[in-house]
């Protein structure tokens, strides 16, 4: 189980449909007590793909030491990592999948012409073969 | 001893330590150093080849492994090494 707080939600929800009609990325912060995780903190982040972002998304690997060094000032962990899919279902796609880190929770936001639809949370295994779907409340 | 950041998932693999010290003179003696004391994390940061996996990516203090000597990069006293993944997708 994932829950959002409302604050953290809101930037991520502003964030997607403010990038919209490209794809947003960015990491969230919070606590985790094994599998129950708690986000109270989300870092929007620049999507860094070179190409149309209308269908990708790159988190460079030094914004996301720099996500990692604020978690520890903040007292928290990193969590997870957000992105939207533009006029798309939130699922998680082969390309999330095969480029995906099986350490952490990945939510995705449907953003259906510019406004938020809906979301879902998935779990890539550690083999990145596939993903296995997180209770996600916000 | 540098010390080596453990990333929050991977802490259950270390006795829940947010850092680790390491003995080591370079890159890789110190992740030998990290996953001979917690054998756990080896599966997590090295494929079958024992190469680092493919979205794990090393830093000492601020620079990426890869634009120095990969596993050979020098490591002294005090310094840190971060493990970052990389992330990456799209909808397709």
């Amino acid at each position: 189980m994932i829950r959002v707080h409302p604050e953290p939600w809101t930037t991520m929800v502003a964030h997607a449909e403010a990038t919209f009609p490209n794809e947003c990325c960015g990491a969230m912060l919070g606590t985790a007590d094994g599998d129950d995780k708690t986000v109270t903190f989300a870092l929007p982040l620049e999507n860094a793909y070179t190409g149309g972002q209308e269908d990708r998304y790159e988190i460079r690997p030094e914004d996301l030491l720099r996500v990692e060094r604020e978690a520890r000032q903040r007292g928290l962990d990193v969590i997870g990592i957000f992105h939207s899919h533009p006029d798309c279902d939130a699922y998680f796609s082969k390309t999330d999948l095969e480029n995906s880190c099986p350490w952490y929770s990945f939510i995705v936001l449907s953003i259906q012409k510019g406004k938020f639809h809906h979301a879902n949370s998935w779990l890539p295994n550690a083999e990145q073969t596939k993903a296995e779907q997180e209770p996600l409340e916000y | 001893m540098a010390k080596i950041l453990i990333p929050t998932p991977l802490r259950q693999y270390a006795e829940k330590n947010n850092s680790v010290d390491v003995s080591g003179a370079t890159v890789g003696e110190a992740l030998a150093s990290l996953t001979t004391q917690f054998p756990d994390l080896r599966k997590n940061l090295f494929n079958d080849e024992g190469k680092l996996r493919s979205f794990v990516n090393v830093y000492v203090n601020d620079e990426d492994i890869r634009y120095l000597q990969k596993d050979a990069t020098a490591v002294a006293d005090g310094d840190t090494i971060s493990i970052v993944p990389s992330i990456a997708g799209g909808l397709c």
